[in-house]
């Protein structure tokens, strides 16, 4: 009898090789694959978006954002991903669909979405030079500050695009969550646009 | 050209799919043969200003009704279409 065994791997797992590619010197552009995050999508009833606002409320303790922005809650964050929905995005199993399901029963439909998506982190001093070469988004620090999300396309591919805490060196880090059967296509995408700025290629499990 | 999506703001052509008029109504059930075949095949062609039916399809995945000038591309009016939102649903 044949056996199986089940692994869990990132759709990335071929693609993704870690160290430095392109430009030789130090890396222009560093991307990172976060691995292993809960991810669900809240999308309101007919009707109910106000319902769902109030259900996310009491849950997280924060206002759900309901325009193109994101908004911290403890071990989470809420993404806007659209009219009326948004994503929730965790790690270590403290917001999946099981737990969140209660709240949200009277008002919004819930997917889990952890092993639909690819989680890219793009930083360093050319990540604005690598995403304008991708994306028609304005990420002028003023015209996209902290906290700004975005769904778009890039390379013909939906993304949502966001800008989430500065790095400890003061730098802009931007996320851009992809559809997993995509990822393979736009990461090799973004290497070609970072390649000459010298991309520093790497994989974490840190979502802060 | 750009359309103003009035959720995400302002974005290319590219992340948007065309449907077309937006005036035809589905008929009520039971309305007469002529009616059903105007709604499905028969539209004007607009030389002027003209509501559309846009997808965003690239962005935020709700339909809009684009008011278009046919003739010179000008966008005059984007709103959500019936349906798009759970919000606008309610209303």
């Amino acid at each position: 009898m044949a056996e199986f065994s089940w692994e869990i791997r990132s759709p990335l797992h071929r693609a993704l090789v870690s160290g430095p590619f392109g430009a030789h010197g130090e890396g222009g552009v560093t991307l990172t694959e976060i691995r292993n995050f809960d991810l669900v999508q809240v999308m309101a009833r007919r009707g109910k978006a106000a319902e769902m606002a109030s259900a996310a409320n009491a849950h997280f303790g924060v206002a759900v954002p309901e325009t193109p922005k994101t908004a911290g809650a403890a071990e989470a964050t809420l993404i806007w991903s659209g009219p009326d929905q948004f994503f929730v995005l965790s790690k270590g199993g403290r917001h999946q669909v099981g737990s969140l399901a209660p709240g949200f029963a009277a008002s919004a439909s819930l997917s889990d979405q952890s092993h639909a998506r690819v989680l890219i982190r793009i930083c360093g001093d050319k990540a604005r030079a690598l995403l304008a070469k991708l994306s028609s988004i304005d990420l002028y620090p003023a015209a996209f500050p902290v906290g700004t999300a975005a769904a778009t396309s890039m390379d013909h591919t939906s993304v949502t695009l966001w800008r989430g805490n500065d790095a400890r060196d003061g730098q802009a880090v931007f996320n851009v969550l992809v559809f997993a059967t995509f990822a393979e296509s736009l990461w090799h995408t973004m290497l070609d646009s970072g390649a000459e700025y010298g991309v520093e290629i790497g994989h974490s499990e840190d979502l802060a | 050209m750009r359309i103003t999506c009035p959720f995400c703001g302002e974005r290319e052509l590219g992340e948007f799919t065309y449907l077309g008029d937006a005036k035809p109504m589905r008929p009520a059930p039971g309305a007469s043969e002529d009616e059903v075949y105007d709604y499905v095949y028969l539209r004007d062609n607009i030389a002027g200003v003209m509501d559309e039916n846009w997808y965003h399809g690239g962005g935020c995945r709700a339909w809009l009704k684009v008011t278009r000038n046919t003739l010179t591309h000008e966008i005059s009016a984007v709103e959500p279409a019936a349906g798009a939102g759970a919000r606008q649903v309610a209303k």
